[in-house]
């Protein structure tokens, strides 16, 4: 009821950021119950396409966690703790309220899935999906609910991981007026770009194999999909996880050669942050150079035309991906008011923050642009060879 | 608008000013002398910051005049106001409040670089003031390796290294102990009188008192104690009931 409560008083991006998580919630519920409702027509080979929601799946439960995260709402408070409000019983707050908003997505998908299937009557589209949704025969409940109940369940346990009352954040909340200590530079970007490169070699090798496939790929496709997929997944855990270093560098490079205040504010800030907003950038990068190598695949004149349910998880797997961007940079912002507040009361003009800030964004752009590019174009030479 | 008296370098009149509702200021009046050291005390909530803030120009208040060497900043636009506050003023926080991802000189030498001066002016400058405040050895520091004391000298460094006609000191010891207070507070008065800054500093150190020149008195957002004639004309509305 407090999750409740608190949501009814919260800042209307807040609240939009909420509502977002629970449209990803209902697409991701909508193409599951889909999935259900087209294997109760075809048992065989259903297996395949519950796997491929798997991605709307990760990338809602992504999103959920990140806007979890930004949630002032679940926010540590210095005065509440004494009246009960302290660091365990926030995470449980953030974790119920993330429960409730994919609850509530997951309730609405049923709802829209009930209806185009004719089971629902009174409202424009009855049953329009009838056939595809396999109409005619009862819903297994005990199915529906089981698929209904793996986002809210998911992102529940993923927020209290996430947000679990650890002894770093406990210290730091202690002691506020002791500015945090930085974090140490990333480290991963040794494994993000071995991964990247051996995701790519294990794509082109797989592509040459043979053309009985366990994992049919649209398109005109002649090699072993089931390689380039475990390839693709390769490279994309590698920009992952190579993202926060890449973004360290970006901010390294910003502020070498006798910086003026713009670019050492640009520079040195952007190295701070490459941790928080690295890894959904690299996510980001990845998606987008999958989109370009599935476009490559998708040729004119497919046997398997781009259907309304692949629109669908494709738009969820990109509007979550870039959300969670979205939403990293607005707490990366979040948490650097008081110093931007300082820096005003010294006299630094607007202007010059916002300066660096369109830097910053600049010199991200001008190194992960090029990057996807490249990555899309490596990726999509075996398929299209 | 009455132009000020010449011999002020800051010149408040009748200072109004609430925060959504809750009144801070109630018809305050004062003048700053050039190159005096002004303490401003009172308790907590007497609208002390919202003074300050009011006088480098961070708000603009509800009712009254701010003059600065005979410009009024009350009807200034907020960029010529922001500009003002970096070319003019100094301001030091009760929290010191560096920016995490510089390191001491560089944060010390922040006002300088925002003002364009080349990087090794702007270092130069900043090493001097921090050798002077005793903290010259942590220049390639980061503000979270440093003490608290350690970082509010910095704040102080900062503010004094562009050496600005007006220095404005909001609490300054509070978060420190008392022998660190009493040697912030020797080096502050110390470096303003040496380069003829003029200090605004509000404080509930009884201490300052005999660091100051002159001392005003806030009580509820209203100034107490003997008034100078001047400032006692923008007055006439609160006067009997008191």
């Amino acid at each position: 009821m407090l999750a409740l409560r608190l949501a009814r008083g919260s800042h209307p991006l807040v609240l939009l950021r909420r509502l977002l998580v629970a449209a990803a919630s209902a697409g991701v519920g909508f193409l599951l119950l889909c999935t259900l409702g087209w294997a109760m027509n075809h048992p065989a080979g259903s297996v395949l396409r519950l796997l491929w929601c798997v991605l709307p799946l990760a990338a809602t439960v992504q999103f959920a966690v990140a806007a979890a995260r930004t949630d002032p709402s679940t926010r540590p408070r210095p005065g509440l703790s004494a009246v009960g409000l302290g660091p365990a019983q926030l995470t449980a707050l953030a974790a119920a309220s993330t429960t409730l908003s994919c609850t509530l997505g997951s309730v609405v998908a049923l709802l829209f899935f009930l209806h185009l299937r004719g089971d629902l009557t009174g409202l424009p589209f009855d049953g329009a999906a009838s056939d595809l949704l396999g109409a005619g025969q009862p819903l297994p409940l005990a199915a529906a609910l089981t698929l209904l109940a793996v986002v809210p369940v998911l992102a529940f346990l993923a927020t209290g991981f996430a947000l679990r009352p650890r002894k770093s954040r406990l210290v730091d909340d202690a002691d506020p007026e002791r500015p945090a200590t930085p974090k140490p530079a990333p480290s991963g970007l040794p494994w993000g770009v071995a991964l990247t490169a051996a995701g790519l070699a294990v794509e082109t090798y797989a592509s040459r194999g043979g053309s009985e496939a366990p994992l049919p790929l649209p398109g005109r496709f002649e090699g072993s999909p089931a390689g380039v997929l475990a390839g693709w997944s390769l490279t994309a855990l590698g920009l992952a996880l190579a993202g926060p270093g890449i973004a360290h560098l970006c901010g390294r490079l910003l502020q070498m050669l006798r910086p003026g205040a713009t670019r050492l504010l640009a520079g040195r800030v952007l190295m701070d942050e490459a941790a928080r907003i690295g890894r959904p950038l690299g996510v980001v990068c990845a998606v987008v150079s999958g989109g370009f190598a599935a476009a490559a695949l998708y040729g004119p004149g497919d046997p398997r035309p781009f259907g309304p349910l692949t629109g669908l998880g494709a738009t969820l797997i990109v509007g979550c991906t870039v959300a969670t961007l979205l939403t990293a940079v607005l707490e990366a912002r979040h948490a650097r008011t008081e110093t931007t507040a300082a820096l005003v009361r010294v006299g630094a003009p607007t202007g010059l923050l916002r300066t660096a800030a369109a830097l910053r964004a600049g010199a991200l752009l001008a190194v992960f642009g090029p990057l996807t590019w490249l990555i899309a174009a490596l990726a999509a030479v075996p398929l299209t060879g | 608008m009455v132009a000020p008296p010449d011999n002020d370098v800051l010149w408040a009149r009748s200072l109004h000013h609430s925060h959504n509702g809750s009144p801070a200021l109630s018809g305050v009046s004062l003048g700053v002398r050039e190159g005096e050291i002004l303490a401003v005390s009172g308790a907590r909530g007497s609208g002390k910051t919202t003074l300050l803030r009011c006088l480098s120009g961070q708000l603009v208040p509800k009712e009254g005049e701010v003059w600065f060497n005979s410009t009024a900043v009350h009807t200034m636009p907020p960029m010529q106001r922001e500009r003002l506050r970096r070319d003019r003023f100094g301001w030091i926080d009760s929290d010191p409040v560096l920016v995490p991802e510089l390191n001491t000189w560089e944060n010390a030498a922040l006002p300088m670089l925002l003002r364009g001066s080349s990087r090794r002016a702007a270092k130069a400058a900043a090493m001097e003031w921090l050798e002077r405040l005793d903290i010259g050895m942590c220049a390639r520091k980061r503000p979270h390796a440093l003490l608290q004391s350690q970082r509010q000298r910095v704040a102080i460094a900062r503010a004094l290294v562009s050496t600005p006609s007006v220095l404005f000191a909001d609490e300054p010891t509070a978060p420190l102990y008392a022998a660190d207070r009493s040697q912030v507070l020797r080096t502050l008065t110390t470096a303003a009188r040496s380069h003829r800054i003029t200090v605004v500093l509000a404080t509930l150190d009884d201490e300052v008192a005999t660091l100051a020149d002159r001392t005003v008195v806030l009580v509820d957002g209203r100034r107490v104690g003997a008034l100078r004639p001047a400032e006692a004309e923008g007055q006439a509305a609160c006067s009997l009931s008191v």
